[in-house]
């Protein structure tokens, strides 16, 4: 049970701690421990909060969006057409970057989307440029996506290919059409693994600081680096707890509620 | 008989609200082969466990040689058991297997290779002493198992239905290597399973467990052809099960009514039986004749064959009775020559008085 | 039959698409740390280690490597351990609450890295704690153990729950069969463990960052270079970065796989 302890003192205690800050006053740049509503009143009324707040949602629910959409024809394909060892392989490739430093390949992206780079050399090619898509809500989503992206690939594939492969069979034997089985059986039997894989891009993206910083250049801010900016350079530790109170708060929201619909009709 | 080697004293077991074992009491005698066998979940392997150490008793106390075992940790006591998965340790190779009990009893490097070698040159697996278990077969993993739980010398050896993973042939010459293995050693083997022939054919003496307690216990031969109630004849199989009331009783007969009739079973030597109590007897499937002429017995039973299944020299015949009910007749296949058995035809089931056996526990 | 063909070859393609997006950066930022061009765009400049030799030649960065190092191996050491612990006890016993036990050592994981960021550092700085290599150590070990848990369990579940048993009876005591069996078996996920939880460590920027203080690791160093002055020997630090945590997962790969082949000779 020392484990136990372990988990609580660096976990739960510093979550709660977090949460109780939230609560605590800043005078002359030192916290004070107090109970005021304060902070709370100050961020929840400022409409400044409010906006980074949508923008953060939108942001998070179009990269989880966008990377669903974009990693299921490849799941589909690793799962059902691809042979084993070819699927084995390309889930130990997609493991690959997960060890490669992020903040270096943001930072390759910066280059390549910048306004010298490639991307705008292509669209110039085609008559669209040059263009910059650096510090622009598309760099924020390509970032999110390089974040999130290999992991919504890799859960997708693992949930399609352990979908009984007689259940698309008896679908194909009972008239249904390759495209209609994709809607009516694939994604209802591998709905649970589908969600969860969602929901991960969408707790990566909420969080992430990286992307909307290097990428997105920060204007609007999204609530992680108002977490940053309050705690680094304003000392003001409670604000930002309230805003990470806030965070959590959504976050459980949405898993719960993607959980449920996951479970839903399941018994 | 000499003080037995184990015994169990009113030993109950329970599972928060679950009895898997009620208060049961028998003893192993030193040196004997015995079977414990039952369906699933009737506490056979709990009372393995218990012995062993693996559970605690609730209730009661087991004794080894004496000594009371309750409190005594499993790796204190030297009573190994050879599992129904085998339990081999994937990571060991199949010598270093059978050296892990010498291992743990401090024995030097040496000597317990010598032993484990010996072992498994005795078990005819010799060749096999550094291959990984996980290339063995089914059987030779088995002799390593057995050469794993023998290399102590210990005075008991349990088994956990350790037939079962085996193909059906292996079955049978893996049984004769345990009977042969037990005369040799002489020490007491408990041998746990459900099969019935495994039991039948190897042990001693048989214990049928069901539903927690103990139904029958006794020699093979006594069990199968005096089963004490209905739940052994049935389990046992093989045997005819005849349910009615006491018309009359004198001290050699009995008879009985039953929906197929009146028959004569004997009395038995605990005194005649009171007129309208309810009474079951059974006839064992091959102490039954069959004919085509009505014989002279006084049990005979007029029915028609619905099915037959041949098993190599015998044949047993599904026979139905004119009220529906149904009887078992195991026949010489020799017997059958003359008796035209196909079709609709009317036939002859009958048994002699004696052969019919009341079960003691109505 | 050729419609399908072709199908099957766009799906093909489709793939090969998804995995430039994710691969692009990668090779992106390895093909740049030789390059010699100060900003990096096409074409290339000529062949060249300078951003190599730049970056060994700044102490502060090979400080920073010693530090990552020592962060990593003592992560790896004692979220193993922890790990070890809690997977044996969800394999073992079964108690009341075992399962928000489990939800609480697989929690971490799912709180973004910047929350967690933020309370670690204001819970250490409470206790005293925080910018100091351990402060690191411990926030790294949190974040790690689930981790080492799952692939330590999942190895677990491949133990026969007899073997424990068979060992007891054949006279090893509680401690004498762990270190005789359970430890012998788990082995290959233990060391695959420790492996994975030093990349997480070696890799992980945000929750470094907030507690270090000084004591900065590479991941940090990387991300204050990215605020300041780019250029690019980020991509030679990351190049490092990427050897030394594909170093670590494929060896840790290997060992799963060993297993993964060894358990199916059984079958």
């Amino acid at each position: 049970m020392p484990l136990l302890i372990w988990q609580v003192l660096f976990f739960v205690v510093p979550l709660g701690f977090m949460f109780v800050m939230s609560f605590w006053l800043v005078k002359d740049y030192r916290m004070t421990p107090a109970f005021a509503l304060d902070n709370w009143l100050k961020i929840l009324t400022w409409g400044i909060f409010w906006r980074a707040y949508g923008y953060t949602l939108a942001l998070a629910t179009a990269a989880m969006a966008l990377a669903s959409l974009f990693a299921f024809p490849a799941s589909y394909t690793l799962a059902f057409k691809a042979s084993d060892a070819a699927r084995r392989w390309a889930l130990f490739f997609l493991i690959i970057p997960f060890f490669t430093s992020y903040l270096v390949r943001v930072y390759a992206w910066q280059v390549v989307l910048a306004g010298n780079g490639i991307i705008s050399a292509i669209l110039g090619f085609v008559g669209l440029g040059p263009l910059s898509l650096l510090n622009t809500p598309i760099g924020t989503l390509v970032g999110y996506l390089t974040l999130t992206f290999p992991l919504v690939l890799i859960l997708q594939t693992i949930s399609l290919s352990s979908i009984d492969k007689n259940l698309i069979e008896a679908a194909h034997n009972l008239g249904c059409g390759p495209l209609r089985t994709i809607f009516a059986v694939i994604i209802p039997a591998a709905k649970v693994g589908l969600i969860v894989a969602a929901l991960f891009c969408f707790i990566l993206s909420f969080g992430d600081f990286v992307s909307p910083y290097y990428l997105g250049g920060s204007k609007p801010p999204t609530l992680s680096i108002m977490i940053i900016d309050s705690t680094k350079s304003g000392q003001q530790w409670p604000r930002a707890a309230v805003i990470a109170v806030m965070m959590i708060i959504s976050l459980l929201t949405v898993a719960f509620a993607s959980v449920t619909a996951a479970y839903r009709r399941r018994g | 008989m000499t003080t037995p080697l184990v015994v169990f004293d009113r030993v109950e077991k329970r599972f928060e609200n679950f009895v898997a074992v009620k208060p049961t009491s028998f003893e192993i005698a030193a040196g004997e082969f015995l079977a414990i066998m039952g369906p699933s979940g009737c506490g056979k392997t709990t009372t393995l466990r218990m012995l062993a150490g693996l559970e605690a008793p609730t209730a009661g106390e087991i004794r080894f040689e004496g000594r009371v075992m309750n409190n005594v940790k499993p790796h204190e006591r030297d009573m190994p058991l050879v599992w129904q998965s085998l339990a081999l340790f994937p990571f060991l190779n199949a010598r270093e297997n059978v050296e892990f009990g010498l291992k743990m009893r401090g024995v030097d490097s040496a000597t317990r290779k010598k032993k484990a070698l010996e072992w498994l040159d005795r078990l005819g697996i010799g060749q096999f002493a550094e291959r990984n278990v996980a290339k063995l077969s089914g059987g030779q993993r088995q002799r390593v198992a057995l050469a794993r739980s023998l290399v102590t010398e210990p005075k008991i050896l349990l088994l956990d239905e350790p037939l079962s993973a085996l193909d059906a042939h292996l079955v049978i010459r893996m049984q004769s290597v345990l009977t042969k293995l037990q005369k040799e050693l002489g020490i007491t083997f408990v041998y746990v399973t459900h099969s019935q022939s495994e039991a039948f054919a190897m042990a001693d003496r048989v214990v049928i467990m069901s539903h927690g307690e103990i139904a029958q216990i006794g020699k093979a031969k006594d069990i199968y052809r005096a089963p004490s109630d209905k739940f052994v004849a049935e389990f046992v199989g093989r045997n005819n099960i005849f349910e009615g009331k006491v018309l009359k009783s004198t001290p050699a007969n009995t008879v009985v009514a039953t929906p197929l009739g009146a028959f004569s079973v004997p009395t038995g030597t605990k005194g005649t039986f009171k007129a309208d109590d309810p009474l079951s007897f059974v006839v064992a499937a091959d102490l039954v004749q069959i004919s085509a002429q009505r014989p002279s017995e006084d049990n005979i039973v007029e029915c028609q064959v619905i099915s037959e299944q041949f098993m190599g020299t015998t044949v047993t015949l599904f026979l139905e009775a004119k009220d529906g009910s149904e009887l078992k007749v195991q026949v010489g296949q020799r017997e059958l020559e003359g008796i035209d058995f196909k079709g609709s035809k009317k036939l002859f089931a009958s048994w002699p008085v004696s052969r019919a056996h009341v079960l003691a526990r109505q | 039959m050729n419609a399908e063909k072709a199908l099957k070859w766009a799906l093909f393609a489709y793939v090969a698409l998804a995995f430039a997006f994710i691969f692009t950066p990668v090779i992106w930022s390895f093909i740049f740390s030789f390059n010699s061009d100060r900003f990096p765009s096409l074409p290339l400049g000529s062949f060249s280690l300078k951003w190599y030799e730049t970056v060994l030649s700044r102490p502060e960065i090979l400080q920073a490597a010693v530090t990552s190092l020592t962060v990593a191996i003592c992560t790896s050491l004692l979220a193993t351990f922890i790990g070890f612990c809690t997977a044996y006890t969800d394999f073992r016993y079964h108690f009341m609450f075992k399962q928000a036990y489990l939800a609480l050592a697989m929690l971490p994981p799912t709180i973004p890295l910047i929350i967690m960021a933020l309370a670690m550092l204001s819970w250490l700085a409470q206790i005293g704690l925080s910018g100091q290599v351990i402060s690191i150590i411990i926030s790294h070990t949190v974040l790690a153990a689930p981790f080492a848990m799952a692939v330590i369990r999942l190895r677990l579940n491949d133990m026969d729950p007899n073997l424990e048993a068979a060992s007891w009876n054949l006279g090893a005591s509680e401690w004498r069969a762990m270190r005789e069996v359970v430890i012998p078996f788990a082995m290959p996920s233990i060391i695959a463990a420790l492996c994975l939880t030093a990349a997480v460590s070696f890799d992980e920027f945000a929750v470094a960052w907030f507690v270090s203080g000084l004591n900065k690791t590479i991941p940090v160093v990387i991300l204050e270079i990215l605020q300041g002055n780019v250029d690019p020997q980020i991509n030679a630090i990351g190049t490092f970065v990427f050897i030394i945590s594909i170093a670590l997962i494929v060896t840790a790969q290997m060992l799963m796989l060993s297993k993964g082949g060894k358990k199916e000779a059984t079958q």
